[in-house]
């Protein structure tokens, strides 16, 4: 598949997934109590308004990339799409969620060290002894600057005993 | 005089040392997210919001203006010497403003900028002081039919007049207005859109959903697109500041960007985006010097830039009087206000009239620090934009990560702010843009709460929407706002004229 293939592929598949929310949303209010209560609308109205609106807009869309085109919006995603890295996005992303699951028991200012080193690498800086010093840095003050002065909870993780 | 007399109190609070401090650090983060590309006021409010919660209303509101006026100083910066924008409002300004620098005038594009945003800023200011009040008591007038009628016309001009697409944008504004669905709801109690997940039953928070889109979605987007990025910062040489010619230009420039931005800033089409294109257009046509233009013509520079921070103050009139917030920032304000408990609207004037009065004298103070820091520190904030992008995109994710963990150490918020921030990724690449679903999501609630009062009012009657003059008026203004951007196109149909050009666009909607 070449560039302009795939991005009309997935701008397809976008339209798709807005008139998929569309058609959950709208399955979905049954699920909603309907206790009229003292009002005369009830609170099943808007999100069926919301449902029925999104099978429209997705309808709409899939046209527009189907029997009319939107060319300036199809030459900009196809120039994306030449360009895409799909590894790096999917590595910042995992970072990401890895860094929230290790927050707890890592520690906020070890946990954020670590994802600040590893994430500059990942998006292409080359001084990782830098980058660790840079992110204890932020850690440790974030840290210290939210528990002892706002009165925020952070964890402290492994760092327990000494901070 | 009534009116001088509240402001003369406005400035007795606004002058003393802990309001100065709040609106010096307002000022100053804001001038750093302005200056930095990929964050911006609506991101940066949204990620202080849970950290003021014990704040005194008045002062977390003074330094949240602060980062929004900030913000509008802090653009030009990144637009003149990088040619990207720093915010939205500032795209404007980089047709003229990179082309000056390039030509070794990056001290004068810098200084009209910041003087010209001085000159519209506290004029604007001075428009927003009067017009506020009496606006204020119209909107006693109102009844929830027409609040009802005016979230409409705002859902609508602000989805319809930005962005490149009105389909696009109504398909951002329905994500918002669905994400604004999910909770308990208020008038029935009843669950809706949790799929069994106990933490949605609140709803989802503001702060999740501005994160997810803004910080994480940009930070994604720029990972996929990383390798073609090469930017260079240019360095400024000359000295910061104009000559006679190039004051005796830019002045007319200011004053018409001012006139220009007040008004659009306060009628419910998207902020600050529109008049900076507007003032663009005028100034070129008015210009004496055509052949100047697209080379570095001053006056491009200066109407932009003072159209942009006339359009904040602009932005403050609906919604301090009607609650109406007209751009994603001042939605993120309007939230900050609900979180104090206190609802923008005529009432707001009688009930704290001293709140009120205080943060717009803070807005006359933090004009004149502004132009303290953008004139003589602006070297400082050209130092900031040299952070390599690789840092820049960490430390961003980092920050947006903390601002929703530490609301409530849930990892189970985090991990929702990175899935709304993966919908957010894909909303770029598709250039779907991301206000609507901002102004949606904190719309929907008052929206349905106004419309089914409405008809308890009127007992189930839903002519009560077009024979009360007041909401018959806003929606037929929302009718011409569909309309109006394919006014050309008609026009040209109509008079058998073939024209290539399509809907008139005002902006590209990605207010960040």
């Amino acid at each position: 598949m070449n560039a302009e293939t795939r991005a009309l592929l997935w701008l397809r598949l976008t339209a798709l997934a807005v008139i998929g929310l569309g058609g959950v949303i709208l399955t979905q209010t049954s699920q909603i109590g309907e206790n009229l209560g003292y009002t005369i609308i009830g609170p099943r109205f808007f999100p069926t308004l919301v449902g029925i609106g999104f099978l429209i807009l997705g309808g709409l869309l899939f046209l527009r990339l189907t029997m009319f085109p939107d060319q300036t919006l199809i030459d900009e995603v196809v120039a994306e799409e030449r360009m895409i890295d799909w590894l790096m996005t999917a590595t910042v992303l995992a970072l990401l969620v890895v860094y929230a699951a290790l927050l707890e028991s890592l520690g906020y200012v070890l946990a954020t060290t670590i994802f600040f080193a590893l994430n500059s690498r990942v998006l292409g800086s080359r001084r990782l002894r830098r980058d660790v010093l840079i992110g204890f840095a932020i850690g440790i003050a974030v840290y210290l600057f939210f528990t002892r002065l706002l009165g925020v909870r952070l964890p402290a993780g492994l760092l327990s005993g000494l901070l | 005089m009534e009116v001088f007399q509240q402001l003369l109190i406005g400035f007795s609070h606004a002058l003393t040392p802990q309001y100065l401090l709040l609106a010096a650090i307002g000022v100053t983060i804001g001038t750093a997210v302005g200056v930095l590309p990929g964050i911006g006021p609506a991101l940066t409010v949204a990620l202080l919001l849970p950290l003021t919660y014990n704040f005194d209303p008045t002062g977390a509101l003074i330094m949240f203006a602060g980062i929004y006026y900030g913000g509008m100083y802090g653009g030009s910066t990144t637009s003149i010497l990088l040619n990207t924008p720093g915010e939205s409002a500032s795209v404007a300004t980089t047709l003229e403003g990179f082309a000056m620098a390039t030509s070794g005038r990056a001290g004068a594009a810098l200084a009209t900028a910041a003087i010209g945003s001085f000159v519209a800023g506290t004029l604007s200011t001075l428009l927003l002081t009067f017009t506020a009040p009496w606006l204020a008591r119209a909107a006693l007038l109102f009844q929830p039919a027409d609040y009802f009628a005016l979230t409409v016309l705002a859902f609508v001009s602000v989805t319809a007049l930005v962005g490149s697409s009105l389909l696009r944008g109504m398909i951002s504004l329905f994500i918002g207005l669905f994400f604004g669905l999910i909770g308990i709801d208020v008038l029935s109690g009843q669950v809706r859109y949790t799929f069994g997940v106990v933490e949605l039953l609140d709803g989802i928070d503001v702060v999740v959903v501005a994160v997810g889109l803004f910080a994480v979605g940009e930070a994604l987007f720029v990972a996929s697109q990383f390798r073609q990025r090469r930017e260079e910062v240019l360095a400024v040489r000359s000295r910061i500041g104009m000559n006679r010619e190039e004051w005796r230009r830019s002045w007319p420039a200011w004053l018409r960007g001012a006139l220009i931005g007040f008004p659009l800033g306060a009628l419910p089409a998207g902020g600050a985006e529109i008049p900076t294109f507007l003032s663009y257009t005028l100034e070129k046509r008015l210009s004496k010097h055509p052949d100047e233009w697209g080379r570095g013509a001053i006056e491009g520079v200066a109407g932009p830039e003072a159209a942009n921070n006339a359009a904040f103050s602009g932005v403050l009139v609906p919604l301090l009087t009607l609650g109406l917030p007209t751009s994603a920032t001042a939605a993120i304000l309007l939230a900050a206000f609900q979180i104090y408990n206190l609802q923008p609207g005529p009432l707001l004037f009688q009930k704290a009239p001293d709140l009120v009065w205080t943060l717009i004298a803070s807005l006359y103070v933090g004009n004149v620090m502004l132009l303290i820091l953008n004139l003589p520190l602006i070297r400082i904030w050209i130092k900031i934009l040299t952070i390599p992008r690789s840092l820049l995109y960490s430390g961003i994710l980092v920050f947006g990560t903390l601002g929703v963990y530490s609301m409530s150490n849930s990892f189970i918020d985090v991990l929702l702010m990175y899935g709304i921030g993966v919908i957010g990724f894909f909303m770029r690449r598709f250039r779907i843009p991301i206000g609507p679903a901002i102004l949606g999501l904190i719309l929907m609630p008052l929206a349905e709460a106004h419309f089914r009062r409405a008809l308890a009012i009127s007992q189930g009657d839903l002519s009560v929407f077009v024979t009360r003059p007041i909401a018959l008026s806003l929606l037929l203004a929302t009718l011409v706002a569909i309309i109006l951007p394919y006014l050309p196109v008609l026009i040209n149909r109509l008079t058998g004229k073939r024209t290539p050009a399509g809907r008139l666009v005002f902006g590209q909607g990605e207010e960040d």
